[in-house]
């Protein structure tokens, strides 16, 4: 399966989908013009890519947001709802939400989403600045 | 008579204006403004928190006259990309160090009764309420006709440190001016 790429711009974040190392990367700001038209393409892979996961393969997903509008928002549910749908299926996949010890409101966007998630292994990281 | 912005320009001085933005949208003016306003709100040393509410609430509010004003320049129903919506942003200070953040737009009149229903649904609920609405529209199917998630207003209520402020001027038959007002104290 291909990797999928995306450059960052000042309003969609850079998506690094790298099926060799097992890392699926999300980082920087999401406030896209049209929010569905941005993410149809990354839900796609990632629905393609959960199907073909087998039971031993590891898969990390890294969200380092710094700013992510409401109807950015909706679209992460959908992702955490998908993962956690394929951790229930016996794939073993975990998130890292990622912020920086100062951006407080990504600290309580990434505890809003932990909340309403039962199985999916959600690790907030809270990184200084070093 | 002599040519003179000084005056205009003393008037917004004096009304404390951080930021003011009135005529067509496009994306990119609201990436562009992004940019000034964190810059803006950097020097002002607003804090992280209140930086990141006054951001919050300015890009809700832009997108949803990018969405929904009623009031556009070019085109047709056939070419939505190619339209630009009219609106009016103006942030400013508030008192204590805090922010006030208005939007107006202008509204179909046919279109009051919703809006106002959707404002009056989160203006007094409780910061808690309004996390658990927004965690359950976060959830669910958008209404037909929602451009975005439908939880642009929980956002803005949630962040705002007062029930949000809002009017509407009627223009003529069809159409009426929108006006909302948000306040982020420090």
């Amino acid at each position: 399966m291909n990797n999928l790429l995306i450059e960052k711009t000042k309003s969609t974040p850079a998506i690094q989908f790298d099926t060799l190392s097992k890392v699926l990367k999300i980082s920087g700001e999401s406030f896209p013009e049209n929010t569905a038209k941005f993410y149809t393409p990354v839900l796609e892979w990632l629905k393609v890519y959960i199907e073909q996961l087998d039971a031993d393969t590891e898969v990390t997903v890294e969200f380092e947001i710094i700013y992510f509008n409401s109807s950015t928002s909706k679209i992460f549910m959908t992702i955490f709802d998908m993962l956690e749908d394929a951790v229930e299926n016996d794939k073993k996949i975990c998130v890292n939400w990622r912020c920086d010890e100062k951006n407080e409101t990504a600290i309580e966007c990434g505890e809003e989403f932990k909340e309403d998630l039962d199985v999916l292994p959600f690790n907030l990281i809270i990184e200084g600045d070093q | 008579m002599k040519f003179d912005l000084y005056d205009f320009y003393q008037k917004v001085k004096t009304k404390k204006i951080l930021y003011f933005y009135c005529g067509p949208i496009a994306h990119s003016s609201i990436e562009a403004a992004s940019y000034t306003l964190r810059k803006h709100l950097e020097f002002e040393e607003a804090g992280n928190s209140t930086t990141q509410a006054v951001f919050s609430i300015f890009i809700e509010q832009a997108q949803n006259i990018l969405n929904y004003s009623a009031e556009k320049l070019g085109d047709q129903e056939d070419n939505q990309e190619n339209e630009l919506r009219i609106g009016v942003v103006v942030i400013g200070n508030e008192g204590d160090g805090g922010y006030f953040i208005y939007c107006g737009n202008r509204i179909y009149t046919k279109d009051i009764a919703q809006l106002k229903s959707k404002i009056e649904a989160v203006r007094n609920l409780s910061k808690e309420e309004l996390k658990a609405l927004y965690k359950e529209t976060r959830r669910k199917e958008p209404e037909p006709g929602s451009k975005g998630a439908g939880l642009g207003l929980i956002e803005i209520a949630r962040k705002s440190s007062r029930p949000l402020e809002y009017n509407f001027s009627t223009i003529n038959k069809s159409f009426s001016f929108f006006s909302i007002r948000v306040v982020v104290e420090r």
